[in-house]
């Protein structure tokens, strides 16, 4: 005690920073912070909160539990990456022509999507969204058309729109299958594999013996697909959008909503950072205040918080906190607060009542009370200055932990229904069997940044302990 | 002798050590019925070796141990029971400084923060006023050119220096009564007069009355005017300086003033006689006069009866069954 150190916090963060490990963790965290403050101001709470929430219908152009876009660097294929269409939009790669039937009112509209398909992979979905502002029965009838690269013309369906914001899961549509296995297996006469599918048939050069075989190598090149829809009504709309959904997405990759990761891994920073510190900080204070009136009034106060403290340490702290979130409907903060809460009378009560029974009898103190000071003013501004610096690197070092209880408790589906955080990702990523489907980007994600929060929590700590603790200095 | 400014009346002060849940408690009697006065401006010396109850005597009269039984009159009030805002004020009138300079100042606090705090509590002047206090006080324990030293931390001074600061900071809100325990023992050969000497003069110039705890009886007679010795928690001879140096009367004050150390050649040819023995345990001290199983002139009356102190000569008191009038 007594180094030239204490109570000055600049110096100690300059100390810190001499050590590689808290350089370290200071970069770690300041990267942490600026990626917060970027995910608060990009994405506003409400705004995160409906992206989140919004379910399928806010991403229905995005792929399903698509890789990252870098994942491509580490292959040595082309992987697909979503293609979309829309008539509504100018593009070179779509037209749309109407012709009226005169006297009939009635007229048809031929709208063609061209788009180039250079991908070694097959996509993971096609879709086709119709617009139509019909009414009553004029539904429009729908002819669509394939067009391959090597000039094969196929009608996969006829469809009759069943209402005014129809969709056409082509790439599940069972009577696709059946059409287009139909028309293959007449002119391949071979025992069709039972694993052919809608994208198979339309992406992969298709033969003898790949239908035979269910493998097919993918087809590059312009396709075109054709949609000829007979509308009834003059003024009745037409639009359709068609999509091909690749296999890679974004930077961080979607999951089974089609959700983009990244909403949740950059607002999973600052939740996480705000939860641990917030929990570490207070936890750390309240014990620190706890236990020096422990040791410092003694008596039955003192037994009375240690009777507590030590059976509050027996009690399981999950258990707890699980019955607590089915019970009780819980946000985050009610979730920091009975964490809080069940810390407070937990280890650091313990040992820093031992340091506080050590500095009761220090000469100063006795000297301060010779002069009048009070019991709340030698708490306050003699013993607790004394044994801060010690207690400092335990606050750090203990963030991680509050981090990683908070993603578990999501992870155990008891965290806050609303907020997008890392544990959800990884309860999501877990009941949709990310790791059994080889979707390993879904939980590794959120493992890499509660990884990199604990590394920077924990250098800082190391950093932090070796300055209030000279001896465990390297020589 | 006259109305004194501290009037201590059989004060007591025993401690309970508590051995476990069931066996029962213990009792140190660390002072025992300890009676005496000090006069404005005067200086005593509290004399008697380690574990004599000295210390305690000191901090129990000062109000840091509660005392388990006796009064204590500072200025004719009994301050012995005094609570709160009335506490505050005996805190103020009073003053302390340890044996240890190091130990007394929290290490994360600047002097001047350290010799502020005091003034602080005591709601003393305005922020302004205080530095300038803080500043007299610091010239006043020449520790001068002051700037060079408000701004530092404890741990940049020398143990003198320290105990420089130790003294300002007892006497900051210029107390009349003022303890001073061992304040140079831990301290260098080389400094010690110097710091004996400059409490001293500050106490003369002030009128501050003074306790000053030691063992070293060669100190005692050039900072004060009265000696107490202490033996076992009783205070066992109380004297003017001179006079106790000169006829000391209990066989203990006796044996202590032959045992210090005289630089003569003639005194390895001179036996010294030494009491044999060790001072008894507080917790179970001997009936009668606590220095019974050492004293070379024990009676049968020494080993059942506390002895009675007697005045031998004017402001000359013993407790000695020598000279209790039969």
């Amino acid at each position: 005690m007594g180094s030239a150190r204490e109570g000055k916090v600049k110096s100690i963060v300059r100390e810190a920073l001499s050590y590689k490990s808290g350089a370290a963790g200071v970069g770690i965290l300041i990267f942490l912070a600026a990626l917060s403050i970027y995910a608060v101001i990009a994405i506003p709470y409400d705004e995160a909160i409906r992206m989140w929430r919004g379910q399928e219908a806010m991403w229905l152009d995005n792929p399903r539990t698509a890789a990252p876009e870098w994942i491509q660097f580490f292959s040595v294929k082309k992987l697909p990456k979503t293609i979309v269409l829309d008539s509504r939009t100018r593009s070179p790669y779509v037209s749309k022509a109407e012709v009226e039937m005169p006297g009939l009112n009635m007229k048809k509209v031929i709208i063609e999507f061209r788009f180039v398909y250079d991908f070694d992979e097959l996509p993971s979905e096609l879709n086709i969204f119709f617009f139509s502002n019909f009414s009553g029965a004029g539904a429009p009838l729908v002819t669509i058309n394939w067009v391959k690269p090597s000039a094969e013309t196929i009608t996969m369906a006829k469809y009759g729109l069943r209402a005014p914001d129809d969709r056409l899961y082509v790439s599940i549509s069972d009577s696709i299958l059946r059409t287009l296995t139909n028309l293959y297996s007449e002119k391949y006469p071979v025992n069709t594999s039972e694993r052919l599918t809608v994208l198979k048939l339309l992406f992969g050069k298709v033969d003898g013996a790949s239908l035979e075989s269910g493998e097919f190598e993918v087809e590059k090149g312009t396709y075109r697909l054709i949609l000829e829809a007979l509308v009834f009504g003059v003024q009745t709309s037409f639009d359709a959008k068609a999509v091909v959904y690749g296999t890679i997405h974004g930077p961080a990759g979607t999951d089974h909503l089609r959700r983009p990761l990244e909403i949740a891994l950059l607002w999973g920073t600052p939740i996480a950072l705000a939860f641990g510190l917030t929990a570490s900080l207070l936890t750390t204070f309240i014990q620190l205040v706890i236990a020096t009136v422990s040791g410092w009034y003694g008596g039955w106060v003192d037994s009375l918080i240690q009777r507590i403290t030590e059976v509050n340490m027996v009690l399981p702290f999950l258990p707890f906190l699980i019955m607590i979130s089915v019970f009780y409907k819980v946000d985050i903060w009610v979730i920091l607060a009975v964490v809080i809460a069940l810390s407070i009378f937990g280890g650091g009560i313990k040992s820093t009542r031992a340091l506080v029974m050590q500095i009761k009898e220090y000469p100063y103190i006795e000297a301060a009370r010779a002069y009048g000071a009070s019991d709340f003013r030698v708490i306050l501004l003699y013993i607790i200055p004394k044994i801060l610096p010690p207690v400092i690197p335990g606050l750090v070092s203990a963030v991680p932990g509050y981090v990683f209880l908070e993603a578990a408790l999501a992870f155990l589906g008891l965290g806050d229904p609303f907020l997008p955080t890392w544990g959800k990702i990884l309860n999501d990523a877990n009941t949709n069997g990310a790791l059994y489907r080889g979707l390993y980007y879904w939980v590794l994600e959120p493992a890499a940044m509660l990884m990199l929060t604990s590394f920077a929590f924990a250098f800082l700590g190391f950093a932090l302990d070796k300055i209030v603790n000279p001896r465990l200095r390297e020589m | 002798m006259e109305e004194g400014v501290l009037r201590v009346e059989n004060l007591s002060k025993w401690f309970t050590i508590r051995r476990g849940l069931l066996a029962p408690p213990l009792t140190l009697r660390a002072v025992d019925n300890v009676s005496f006065e000090l006069r404005r401006g005067e200086a005593v010396s509290l004399v008697g070796e380690s574990g004599s109850g000295k210390t305690t005597l000191g901090k129990t009269v000062l109000r840091l141990y509660e005392p388990t039984s006796g009064r204590i009159l500072f200025k004719g009030r009994d301050v012995t029971n005094l609570k709160g805002k009335e506490l505050l004020w005996y805190k103020r009138e009073t003053g302390l400084v340890q044996q240890d300079p190091y130990g007394a100042m929290p290490s994360f606090m600047t002097i001047s923060r350290i010799l502020e705090e005091p003034l602080i509590i005591h709601k003393i002047g305005t922020a302004e006023e205080r530095k300038e206090a803080v500043f007299k006080a610091l010239e006043d324990v020449r520790l001068t050119p002051v700037e060079d030293f408000a701004f530092k931390y404890p741990h940049m001074l020398s143990g003198g220096q320290l105990q420089r600061v130790a003294i300002a900071r007892a006497l900051i809100l210029g107390p009349s009564f003022v303890v001073a325990d061992e304040p140079v023992s831990m301290l260098d050969a080389s400094v010690r007069i110097e710091i004996l000497t400059l409490m001293r003069e500050l106490q003369e110039k002030r009128g501050i009355s003074f306790i000053y705890i030691t063992h070293d009886l060669s100190t005692t007679r050039y900072f004060s005017e009265w000696i107490f010795i202490m033996y076992a928690g009783h205070l066992v001879e109380k004297a003017p300086t001179k006079e106790l140096i000169r006829e000391p009367q209990h066989p203990y004050t006796q044996a202590l003033l032959a045992a210090i150390p005289d630089p003569d050649p003639e005194n390895r040819k001179r036996y010294r006689e030494v009491p044999p023995g060790e001072p008894p345990s507080l917790i179970n001290p001997p009936p009668g006069c606590r220095f019974h199983p050492r004293c070379p002139y024990v009676m049968d009356v020494c080993r059942s009866e506390e002895p009675p102190v007697v005045e031998v000569k004017p402001g000359h008191y013993v407790k000695c069954w020598l000279y209790a009038k039969k």
